[in-house]
């Protein structure tokens, strides 16, 4: 409405100038000649100017854009008067150049960058709306063509002036819009992008990656635009101070993009070489929806070290910022892959790569046998093979120990093994040969600890948190052990006759998941129930706590293995497995659910057809929503209401 | 097919109107723009803030839930931790890496496991208890530890005020 006066005055004004020079002169060629003599008719034809710019770009705004979003006129006013100080700054240094085409050129300059940056954001916004319309690819498709074509013909326009006449003003124009055009070529190429994804049936994986090559190449080419125009300009005229200030911001994003596109490269080399791809299986089990992105995992996925599974782009994407695990916040370049080594080893299977088991005879496959076995065997190969061998073959002690202690401790657990588990033997492998190694210390019988050593695990300070690692350091060897008796239990059983496969599997169940229960209940560290729920929980409960019982527990826990913890003896020489265990990285907490059963692989999952339906939601379901979630807080709203007056 | 941000958030928008936590309801502003929600947190009972209804705002960048969305409360609050201009300071909503106050567990900080349910449940609890340790509002942080009369009155007077009752 405002506007609307403006130019309706500005109009009026424009009128009385031109009747007030017909009426002095009365022919067309004198009026124009006392207008131009007449500075306050001038201001007066500079201000129509202006408005008449206006209400073209209002127009042509209708036309491309339609209503602009209070976002994007906020970012475009922020852009625009940046801009309009630089043309200010930029008109300092053509003084002499100064007349009223070089302020007409300006703002046709400031003009098109107002529609290029406007583009830019109607293109960002393809990704945040689900509702995106015909009219709107036609509008963004037409307007980046016509932007496209305008920056050329200036450029053409700019490149012929200063080959004819030498370096003028001309050089500042065909420069601004040579990097208008970037723009235009970044805009269109996400727009292509975002369109595709929006036609594909399935996600894109490689989108992002092909945005950060984008932006990587754009970036590079603005950059060296920029450095050219600083040195043209400074030999011919002086600094362009006025080109400092978005040169900073294009060679600081370049340095992103490239940062991105190394990290992305690492991320994906990781990816490929480091993580085990996770068995149709491990994607089989309930709690198969990616905690990124909220969705079913069906195929590209990757398993991390700690027997946490994501999709593969979700978890590269992830990657390029942080290198750890988004659900237990594991930092996976502190972690060697190599379970044997991990401080952390909760889940038994984490390496599945067969590729590196180079004594792949040892593997005994055997029908329906559970995979954990296999990767325990793996297991055994890597420890045999890497420079770990010595620790493993002390953990090996211990798990004798262990074994036998846990029998001798005469608790009943020897007659709870299932009958078909032969007494402890000793496999005749070649790998069984560190058994002469004496036995590495025990964890200390939790519940015979004495009040000093109690109080040592207490409180904060740094010989109370070493006391803490050195208990769990303790239970962690435990678990190696423990660990390397299964396998040695699952090695006994392969060779024996076949037996139905349902016995067999209940027998491998892993040592891990009762012996980590333990270890995550026993040290009471102020970091162990901070430690962030699992994906399943995400919907169903806040509190860690609920969330740990929500999770349905199917294993069979042995009483083999926690048996172990009570037999244990305290002593004092360590071997360092890694100093710098942490806290939460132990106490993480696992599913239990390591041992599924071969015909659980083929239940469909529940969610699927859930899954799907959230994916495209339509919009009357949508209002509906909307319409529902309005009323409650109505509801809400009046209830507390007539409380509060009470 | 949509992008994977969005699709993110129309599923946990989904799963918010499904099933709604207690005292909360959450959703976009608009329904052509998810990356902006509105939140209405009822103050939770027993507290000072109880009976309130508290509306705030969530913007949720373009690469979520890779980072943190922002969230501020477009009604006035007092709360050790919550700037004055409304946003809430607190360690879910923070990338680890970057800490404003040097204190926070990387433990308890932004990751893609945590989700809008989560935040504004975080939220609840931040306004049942405030950690005055944060510096977002120290009058108010110092209030809260050495005058809670006062602060009591205070935080009753916002609820009446976001009720539209006077005060
Ligand atoms: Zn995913
Ligand atoms: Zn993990």
């Amino acid at each position: 409405m405002r506007s609307l006066g403006l130019s309706a005055l500005s109009l009026a004004l424009t009128a009385v100038v031109i009747g007030n020079a017909f009426y002095q002169k009365k022919q067309f060629y004198p009026s124009v000649v006392y207008i131009t003599k007449s500075n306050p008719s001038m201001a007066v034809i500079y201000i129509q100017f202006f408005v008449i710019v206006l209400m073209l770009g209002k127009l042509l705004r209708k036309i491309f854009l339609g209503t602009l979003r209070p976002a994007e006129f906020e970012h475009l006013m922020e852009r625009f008067w940046y801009a309009l100080t630089e043309t200010c700054l930029a008109f300092t240094v053509f003084r002499d150049d100064f007349n009223p085409r070089f302020v007409a050129l300006f703002t046709v300059l400031l003009f098109l960058k107002s529609f290029h940056w406007l583009a830019e954001e109607r293109v960002d916004y393809m990704e945040r709306s689900p509702v995106i319309g015909w009219l709107f690819h036609v509008r963004v498709a037409s307007l980046l063509s016509v932007l496209g074509l305008l920056d050329y013909l200036m450029i053409v326009h700019a490149y012929e002036s200063v080959a004819l006449k030498g370096p003028t003003v001309q050089l500042v124009f065909g420069f601004e819009y040579a990097i208008l055009i970037t723009m235009v070529a970044n805009t269109t190429v996400k727009y292509v992008l975002h369109a595709a994804e929006l036609r594909a049936d399935s996600p894109w994986e490689n989108k992002a990656v092909f945005l950060l090559y984008t932006e990587l190449v754009i970036g590079l080419i603005r950059v060296i635009l920029y450095v050219l125009f600083v040195i043209i300009m400074a030999k011919i005229y002086a600094l362009p101070m006025f080109v400092f200030r978005p040169m900073f911001f294009t060679m600081r994003n370049f340095k992103k993009a490239l940062n991105d596109v190394i990290m992305s490269r690492r991320a994906i080399r990781n990816m490929n070489t480091l993580y085990p791809d996770a068995t149709p299986e491990e994607l089989a089990m309930s709690d198969n929806i990616c905690i990124i992105c909220r969705e079913d995992m069906v195929s590209n996925s990757k398993k991390l070290p700690c027997g946490h599974i994501f999709h593969t782009t979700c978890l590269r994407s992830w990657f390029q910022r942080q290198q750890t695990c988004p659900t237990c916040r594991l930092n996976i370049l502190r972690t060697p892959t190599n379970v044997t080594s991990s401080p952390p080893p909760p889940r038994p299977e984490g390496v599945n790569a067969p590729n590196i088991n180079p004594n792949a005879g040892i593997q005994v496959p055997l029908p329906g046998f559970n995979m954990n076995n296999n990767n325990n065997n793996n297991n055994i190969n890597i420890g045999q093979e890497n420079p770990f061998t010595n620790l493993f073959a002390q953990n090996f002690g211990q798990a004798q120990a262990g074994a036998t202690g846990a029998n001798a401790g005469g608790n009943g657990t020897a007659g709870q093994v299932p009958p078909h588990v032969p007494p402890f033997v000793l496999p005749p492998f070649p790998f069984m040969a560190p058994y002469a190694i004496p036995p590495p210390p025990m964890p200390p019988n939790l519940n015979t600890l004495t009040d000093e050593e109690l109080r040592a695990l207490e409180g904060n300070e740094r010989r109370h948190v070493e006391e803490r690692l050195k208990l769990l350091q303790n239970v962690q060897l435990l678990l190696d052990a423990a660990n390397s008796l299964m396998n040695q239990y699952s090695l006994v059983t392969a060779r024996l006759p076949p037996i139905p496969a349902a016995a067999t599997s209940s027998t491998v169940v892993p040592p891990s998941t009762a012996v980590s229960g333990a270890a995550s209940t026993s040290s009471s560290t102020p970091t162990a129930n901070s430690v962030s729920p699992e994906p399943s929980t995400s919907q169903a409960a806040f509190d860690p706590a609920a969330a740990k019982s929500a999770t349905p527990k199917k294993d069979i826990i042995t009483p083999v293995k926690s048996a172990q913890i009570d037999t244990n003896k305290p002593q004092s020489t360590l071997p360092e497995i890694e100093k710098d265990v942490r806290i939460e990285d132990l106490g993480s907490e696992e599913h239990a659910d390591t041992v599924k059963h071969s015909q659980h692989n083929s239940t469909p999952t529940p969610s699927t057809s859930r899954q799907t339906s959230e994916v495209d939601p339509d919009d009357t379901e949508l209002s509906e929503i909307r319409r529902r979630r309005l009323q409650k807080f109505q509801q809400q709203n009046d209830s507390v209401k007539t409380t509060t007056n009470e | 097919m949509a992008g994977s941000a969005l699709r993110r958030l129309m599923a946990e928008y989904r799963q918010l109107t499904l099933n709604p936590p207690e005292g909360i309801v959450a959703g976009p502003i608009s329904e052509d723009n998810f990356f902006e929600w509105e939140a209405l947190i009822a103050g939770p009972e027993g507290t000072c803030f109880e009976g309130g209804v508290f509306p705030a705002k969530l913007v949720f960048p373009p690469d979520y839930p890779l980072s943190p969305p922002k969230m501020k409360f477009t009604c006035e609050m007092f709360h050790p931790n919550i700037f004055a201009d409304g946003r809430v300071c607190i360690s879910i909503l923070h990338a680890p890496g970057d800490d404003p106050m040097g204190y926070e567990l990387s433990a308890e900080r932004w990751s893609p496991v945590q989700s809008v349910e989560k935040i504004l449940l975080s939220v609840v609890s931040m306004l049942a208890e405030p950690n005055d340790e944060s510096g977002a509002n120290v009058d108010a942080a110092i209030m809260w530890r050495d005058n809670r009369e006062e602060f009591n009155k205070i935080a009753r007077r916002i609820v009446r005020k976001t009720l539209g009752l006077p005060s």
